[in-house]
């Protein structure tokens, strides 16, 4: 499938040049992208980490995954809507660069994999999953969304 | 002050670690790269716990469980947000000294201590009584929003240290010369008044 020309609208559409003309709005959204990347983040290691028996063990498994699930959903929406503004301003750039694409690549596994794989498997009861199925299912889940967060902050080295 | 702060910058910038630090691509991004991550962490739980105060998160588990099984993941965090910060300061210490994204980080900074210290002592006090509420009471609910507001603050103005806005080298206002701690200018600006 060729992108290019989904780049190229992209870099000349007018959300590109909201984000190129204006430099603190770019480095505002910015912000708000760093701020969903906290609560995302948190909301998958607090989770995880109750999943590998670490943190708040003495908190039900399933209130600890149905509280974080969601607010993962609005960290999730936070970063994708800014990402979105964000990516506009710097389109040519992102599509010759090499950890954007990881990034990219991790970020669709990644969702695939919450909404299609974790989330409808620890709808389950708990106590009835396969102990090192849950210990895998939350060490995937935390290697995935840090891949994800490590490779985004790549894309402004490389 | 300004002067103090940026003799001692100069004299950190003189060290040869600081500049190995600095021109090392893949160290200084990698200590960068882990300041940046550790937001999930640090953060992340912070977040948390100020949510469950506010009463949107959690709401069948007593708030002092949240705040207590996540003190020691949150601090941790908290280390490794100080050490790689401080790395980063010290790689990069003249500009960073002069940098009033800088200044105001280290402000807001304080104050959201403040509001940690201040918010702990006031939930160890009362607890008891609100513990399993759904919404806690309102200055305690007031305590996470300012705590939630000083912390987005502290990485908002973390990030913008990376532009160059107002960097000293800049045509510059006196007031932000002064507030920034651009000694030289601030003095070339008078003398030429």
């Amino acid at each position: 499938m060729e992108t290019l020309p989904f780049f190229e609208w992209l870099d000349t559409s007018l959300l590109a040049s909201i984000a190129k003309s204006n430099g603190g709005v770019f480095a505002v959204v910015q912000m708000f992208h760093l701020l969903g990347m906290a609560m995302l983040g948190g909301m998958v290691l607090l989770g995880d980490l109750r999943l590998l028996g670490i943190l708040m063990r003495d908190i039900p498994s399933a209130t600890v995954i149905d509280n974080t699930h969601r607010w993962f959903g609005y960290g999730l929406a936070l970063t994708l809507i800014s990402g979105i503004f964000m990516a506009s301003a710097v389109a040519m750039k992102l599509y010759y660069n090499e950890a954007f694409w990881a990034k990219m690549t991790g970020l669709g596994i990644g969702i695939l994999f919450v909404y299609c794989v974790r989330r409808p498997l620890l709808s389950f009861e708990h106590s009835s999953i396969n102990p090192w199925a849950m210990r895998c299912l939350a060490g995937t889940s935390m290697v995935l969304w840090f891949t994800v967060a490590a490779s985004g902050r790549w894309i402004g080295f490389s | 002050m300004n002067e103090l702060l940026l003799a001692l910058a100069r004299w950190l910038d003189s060290h040869s670690l600081s500049t190995q630090l600095h021109e090392s691509f893949y160290m200084y991004n990698w200590v960068e790269s882990t300041h940046v991550l550790t937001l999930m962490l640090f953060l992340g739980m912070l977040i948390i716990i100020d949510l469950r105060m506010l009463g949107w998160i959690f709401p069948t588990v007593p708030a002092s469980h949240i705040a207590e099984r996540l003190d020691k993941p949150m601090l941790i965090g908290m280390a490794i947000m100080f050490i790689t910060g401080f790395a980063l300061y010290y790689a990069i210490p003249e500009r960073t000294t002069q940098s009033i994204w800088f200044r105001i980080k280290v402000v807001l900074l304080i104050a959201a201590s403040i509001n940690a210290i201040l918010f702990r002592a006031r939930m160890r006090d009362s607890s008891a009584s609100w513990d399993t509420d759904l919404k806690p009471p309102n200055n305690i609910r007031f305590a996470a929003a300012a705590s939630l507001t000083l912390w987005a603050g502290v990485v908002i103005t973390g990030r913008t240290i990376a532009y160059d806005w107002f960097d000293c080298h800049k045509e510059l206002p006196a007031f932000m010369y002064w507030a920034a701690g651009c000694v030289d200018q601030l003095a070339a600006s008078r003398g030429v008044e």
